[in-house]
């Protein structure tokens, strides 16, 4: 091999000697020219040029852009798998499931290899699914398509089990992708509260539509992980590969203080109410006395949770958060409570009651026709007189009352952790007029929410002391920032002990069947204070004739362990806060009596006089 | 080429040594030592070697295939832990909605089951009950209520 090699070279080379005549002339095709010195130093050219083009080559890969490359020869082979994170479960007070979070995956079809048998198989998928015959067929035929989402968010179990039996009768071009679920096992139970999520962004991402899930979005979310590694051809995991977990931060739970079988109860019994009173909505908030825990908060008309789209998008807030109307006469008891803790009446200061009464603007009248009575403080609530409420408010200095009614928490938010809620209205500075003031003392010309209402309430049961309601068991925090729950509840004195406990003891002669209004409202064997609300309703503005009844209660009177709250707007079988209120009252008290093993206190009820 | 070379480098030296000083490259000259003869056999040396050699290839391809084999069953399991993890799912869905107070309640009245309206408690430290305990009355089941 070598040789003829070595002896080609060796002929041109002795050319040039023999005829250097002809050199300058004649140049002949393919022969080196030159000495060997000469053909070296060419060669050497023609090395350095190669060699050069290498450390151009070699400084582009190494100086210029070396991450690139480096990424490129990873990527090879390597796979980056992201890692959902679970979003955390919303859970009751005894850890039962309002949401919950499962495995779901999303079932795809590639039309260009369905649409052969495209009616057979939405047939198969129509049954096996539950979706939609015809829209399935033709999602199954589209053309020009390579991706038609055929069922979106189907539990895991479920999905696997029809794609591998589509698989098995033949079908092709079905398969599966991660889509996470989330089951509201509750259903209605809580639904205001807890809210849904719709079908997921794009990416993966939860959309929150409605309640706790959108305001405490973030703190249920979590971080999603990853996971990188390197693949074989076969779909396994090299072994001794890159393999790097990021592994997924998993949303933290939220639990709450609802007691789920007290909220169901409480649902129906709502829900009973204003069907009997022939009412368009009402609410009922049932919370711990001296916790401020609210344990159910139901509100009807209410929907299904796990099935948002078959109501109106009007039913998903909680309308006891988001609602303003006029309480009404349950006011009453916070006008009394704060007379006697500022030391300007008692439960048996003497009243005279006129017909009717005539002040600045108009008349004001009782809700009952009645000569002059002669009725003590105890007996202007248990009668719920107007005409009493506004003489005795009479004593109150200016501005005295409304700073009273703020410290009950009237005018501001409960903030509990629902978004959309309204603080109320409670007039202030010149809209403070005389008249103003003799309406906001039988609770008329001033609005609250549902659950402000009972908050102010259980102040009264709670020995004076006001808690801010909580939602949240524990801790959590909003997706704004703030961190709301049992944990941070703040308790500010509102009103001595005395004048809660005298006020408590005049709210019970309201459910007294001789002295009250309210004797619907008693619970078999406990001793129950309460109060009737029935309240000019405002509608677009005006006073359009229709009303809000209500009843706020506590019990046992002398030792509480819950205040309940019920509203149903717009009765209209002509009942009252006592007649529609007070059943409901009773019912869902009972309940919670019995339910959290609450033994009667056994005291003898108060007899304070209502009328001398 | 290079059988031919180094048979006349040394003859060429030689030639142009021998003049200057012979007798001291004669006295120079390197004397060949007895070969170091080893009486251990050398057969057992080369299979130990060589068993230690094919030991350590066929050892490296076994790990390496258990290796592997281990990474299909890890990718085996993955799937069957997703598929029970799923199916656990399922389930406790299932239950969690059998469980669900509604579907309690529903049961329970069609059976006949009513609300009790009062209840009689005994306090086992006294041994007191308070409250007088009623059979409850039959009424419309919870949410019933129609307008």
């Amino acid at each position: 091999m070598s040789r003829p090699s070595q002896r080609r070279p060796a002929r041109p080379a002795r050319k040039p000697v023999r005829k250097p005549v002809r050199r300058p002339a004649r140049k002949p095709r393919g022969a080196a020219p030159g000495s060997p010195m000469l053909r070296l130093r060419v060669g050497m050219v023609f090395i350095a040029m190669v060699l050069s083009l290498f450390a151009a080559r070699l400084v582009q890969l190494q100086g210029v852009d070396p991450n690139q490359y480096a990424a490129m020869a990873a990527a090879e082979g390597e796979v980056s798998v992201i890692l959902p994170a679970e979003r955390g479960d919303i859970v009751d007070r005894n850890g039962d499931p309002l949401a919950d979070s499962i495995d779901g995956l999303m079932v795809v079809a590639d039309p260009s290899l369905t649409q052969k048998r495209a009616t057979e198989l939405a047939g198969f998928l129509a049954k096996r699914l539950d979706v939609d015959y015809f829209a399935t067929t033709e999602k199954l035929r589209a053309q020009d398509s390579r991706f038609q989402y055929v069922a979106r968010q189907v539990p895991a179990a479920k999905a696997r089990d029809v794609v591998a039996a589509a698989k098995e009768k033949g079908f092709v071009g079905l398969s599966t992708r991660e889509d996470p679920v989330r089951t509201y096992p509750a259903r209605e139970i809580g639904a205001n509260l807890v809210g849904f999520l719709g079908t997921p962004a794009k990416d993966g991402s939860a959309r929150p539509l409605a309640g706790l899930e959108t305001s405490f979005n973030t703190y249920l979310s979590g971080h999603d992980g990853e996971a990188r590694y390197q693949k074989g051809a076969s779909g396994d995991r090299v072994p001794l590969g890159t393999n790097v977990v990021d592994p997924a931060r998993d949303g933290q739970n939220l639990t709450l203080t609802i007691d789920r079988d007290l909220q169901w109860y409480s649902q129906q019994v709502l829900a009973d109410a204003v069907k009997q009173a022939r009412g368009d909505s009402g609410s009922i908030i049932v919370g711990d006395s001296l916790t401020g825990e609210v344990l159910a908060l139901a509100d009807y008309p209410t929907y299904d949770a796990s099935r948002p789209d078959l109501s109106s998008s009007s039913l998903y807030s909680s309308r006891a958060l988001s609602d303003p109307y006029e309480p009404g006469s349950v006011e009453k008891a916070l006008t009394m409570a704060g007379l006697i803790d500022a030391g300007k009446a008692t439960a048996r200061t003497k009243v005279v009651v006129p017909p009717r009464l005539e002040r600045q603007d108009r008349p004001i009248n009782d809700y009952f026709e009645h000569d002059t009575l002669r009725l003590t403080l105890a007996g202007v609530l248990a009668k719920s007189s107007n005409i009493g409420t506004v003489i005795a408010a009479d004593r109150y200095g200016p501005g005295e009352l409304r700073d009273y009614l703020t410290r009950f928490g009237l005018g501001s938010r409960t903030d509990v952790g629902l978004g959309g809620e309204t603080p109320g209205i409670l007039p202030s500075g010149k809209l403070w007029t005389s008249q103003t003031a003799d309406r906001i003392a039988f609770g008329q010309s001033l609005s609250v929410n549902a659950l402000q209402m009972w908050a102010a309430i259980n102040t009264i049961a709670n020995g004076g002391e006001r808690i801010d309601p909580s939602l949240v068991k524990g801790r959590a925090t909003l997706d704004d920032g703030t961190e709301v729950g049992t944990d941070v509840a703040k308790r500010s004195r509102v009103v001595s002990e005395d004048a809660a406990r005298q006020t408590a003891r005049m709210m019970e002669r309201v459910v007294d069947p001789d002295a009250g209004v309210a004797p619907g409202a008693r619970v078999e064997g406990y001793r129950v204070a309460g109060k009737t609300g029935t309240a000019q309703r405002v509608v677009d503005g005006v006073y359009d004739g229709s009303f809000t009844v209500s009843f706020a209660g506590f019990a046992p009177a002398d030792d509480p362990r819950f205040t309940v709250y019920v509203v149903v707007h717009n009765p209209r079988n002509g009942g009252g806060g006592g007649s529609v209120g007070g059943p409901a009252f009773s019912k869902v008290m009972g309940y919670a009596l019995r339910r959290y093993a609450v033994a009667p206190t056994g005291t003898p009820p108060s007899r304070l006089p209502v009328e001398w | 080429m290079s059988s031919t070379a180094p048979m006349r480098r040394p003859a060429a030296a030689r030639t142009r040594l021998a003049p200057l000083a012979g007798g001291a490259v004669d006295r120079a000259r390197l004397a060949v030592v007895p070969r170091l003869r080893s009486r251990a056999p050398r057969v057992p040396f080369v299979m130990l070697v060589s068993l230690v050699l094919l030991g350590g290839v066929v050892g490296l391809l076994l790990f390496n295939t258990s290796m592997q084999q281990a990474s299909f069953t890890v990718t085996e399991r993955e799937n069957e832990a997703a598929v029970l993890a799923a199916r656990q799912q399922a389930l406790e869905t299932e239950l969690a909605l059998l469980r669900n107070p509604a579907t309690i309640a529903e049961n329970a009245c069609r059976i006949g089951m009513v609300m009790p309206p009062t209840a009689a408690v005994i306090d086992l430290a006294t041994g007191k009950v308070t409250g007088t305990p009623t059979a409850a009355p039959a009424g419309a089941c919870p949410g019933q209520a129609t307008r």
